[in-house]
């Protein structure tokens, strides 16, 4: 077994750590905003990290990972913002706990 | 055919019933539309596993892009609850 | 309820009928002798490696001309239904995200450079020209949903529209001028694997690709139009 399979499964255990971390946090967390946060971000970081793993342990597959984590990087982000906003719009409540929002400071001024 | 693959395609395939099924009976259209594109991105799924790339690009590109841009345009000429019964 | 009932065992009763009708038949075998000629002599008589592309543009080339026809007059239809003139005003939309608008900048190109890949290479790799210009048109309703202000321009899209579905018919009678019969295949097999290889589907399938890319992105003006001008259309 060489370095880059112990590294790939290494990065794929990662992958699976983050997935499950966003799906207790979907289950636990309290309203839309903070429960995105855990559905976007570390969903990300997981199929990044998963996806390059596998490369990692074919190399002959290692460049298109590459190129499918970039792109992953690079839509999530959009596709996150547009949701929350559209939540954000329809005016879905925030918990008690919320302290600050910059977005209604933005628009009143 | 890989085993796995064949039980992860009967998983795509039951979901995309489950899909379809809200589709139908949810009272918001636009949440209709949603449930549309999403069994039909599964839908993709299926074609690709079934070893027809072909098929699931142009159903990616069309069933799961453009026309839920043309139904979320009607939904948004017309009503977006559903009155009828 | 008793109507539902009734409903479901009659749905019941065809979904074992088609299950035991099915079941006589293996799947992923191939029964038909033209499948198998198909498979047999796609590499020797097109020199193209998907097979899929060869039967669509090589030995069902007219049918795939109706095809395009058939979308043309779709677009066309859409464009008479919901045409506005030149004088229209646009209603004020809710602007986009500022997520939205830069991760669009950043995509475009690489949607765009994708489309093109997979009508180019519709010979060797899965794809073809319908595949890619439906990605390019997603490109321009990913582009008309971040910048409200997009508008294509109408005229050079419809100008490469016409001259995608003509390179079509172009090749379509130089094969009927030199080898005797409409679309017969009148440029070099070439090797296989090469990009330039595959006789006439090259050409074709980048004709096709920007026809249908243009026609879908033209389509989805209207629509956009449509729902920008809302307002205006119902003062009038």
């Amino acid at each position: 077994m060489g370095i880059n399979v112990i590294i790939g499964y290494t990065l794929m255990f990662i992958g699976a750590f983050f997935f499950l971390l966003s799906a207790i946090g979907l289950l636990r967390l309290p309203d839309l905003y903070t429960r995105m946060q855990a559905a976007t971000k570390s969903t990300t970081l997981g199929a990044i990290s998963s996806i390059i793993g596998i490369g990692l342990m074919k190399e002959d597959i290692l460049i298109k990972s590459i190129i499918l984590a970039t792109f992953i990087i690079l839509t999530a982000p959009i596709s996150g913002s547009a949701l929350i906003r559209a939540g954000y719009k329809v005016k879905s409540p925030m918990t008690d706990k919320t302290v600050v929002d910059k977005f209604k400071e933005k628009e009143g001024e | 055919m890989n085993i796995y693959i064949l039980i992860f395609s009967y998983l795509l395939l039951v979901l995309t019933i489950i899909l379809s099924i809200l589709a139908i009976h949810v009272k918001d259209l636009l949440a209709a539309v949603i449930f549309m594109g999403g069994g039909s991105l599964l839908v993709s799924l299926v074609f690709l596993l079934l070893q027809a790339p072909d098929v699931a690009m142009s159903e990616a590109a069309i069933g799961a892009a453009l026309t839920m841009a043309i139904y979320i345009v009607a939904v948004k000429k017309t009503e977006r609850e559903d009155n009828d019964d | 309820m008793i109507r539902k009932i009734v409903y479901g065992v009659f749905i019941l009763i065809i979904i074992a009928a088609i299950a035991i009708f099915m079941s006589n038949y293996k799947f992923g075998v191939d029964k038909m002798d033209v499948g198998k000629y198909y498979l047999d002599n796609t590499v020797p008589q097109t020199g193209a490696a998907n097979v899929v592309t060869s039967v669509t543009l090589f030995y069902r080339g007219f049918d795939t001309l109706g095809e395009v026809t058939v979308l043309f007059t779709a677009a066309l239809g859409v464009a008479v239904l919901y045409f506005m003139g030149e004088n229209k005003r646009k209603q004020k939309l809710q602007e986009s995200n500022f997520v939205t608008k830069i991760g669009t900048r950043v995509v475009f190109p690489f949607i765009l450079l994708t489309g093109a890949y997979i009508f180019m290479h519709g010979h060797l790799t899965p794809g073809g020209g319908f595949q890619g210009g439906a990605l390019i048109a997603t490109g321009f309703l990913l582009l008309y949903l971040a910048y409200e202000e997009t508008s294509i321009d109408r005229k050079k899209f419809y100008l490469v529209e016409g001259l995608g579905g003509l390179t079509y018919v172009i090749i379509g009678l130089l094969g009927f001028f030199m080898k005797g019969s409409f679309l017969a295949n009148v440029l070099p097999n070439g090797t296989l694997f090469d990009l330039l290889s595959g006789g006439i589907m090259l050409p074709i399938y980048i004709g096709v690709g920007l026809k249908v890319g243009s026609e879908l992105s033209n389509i989805i003006d209207d629509l956009m139009c449509e729902v920008k001008c809302e307002e205006a259309g119902g003062e009038e």
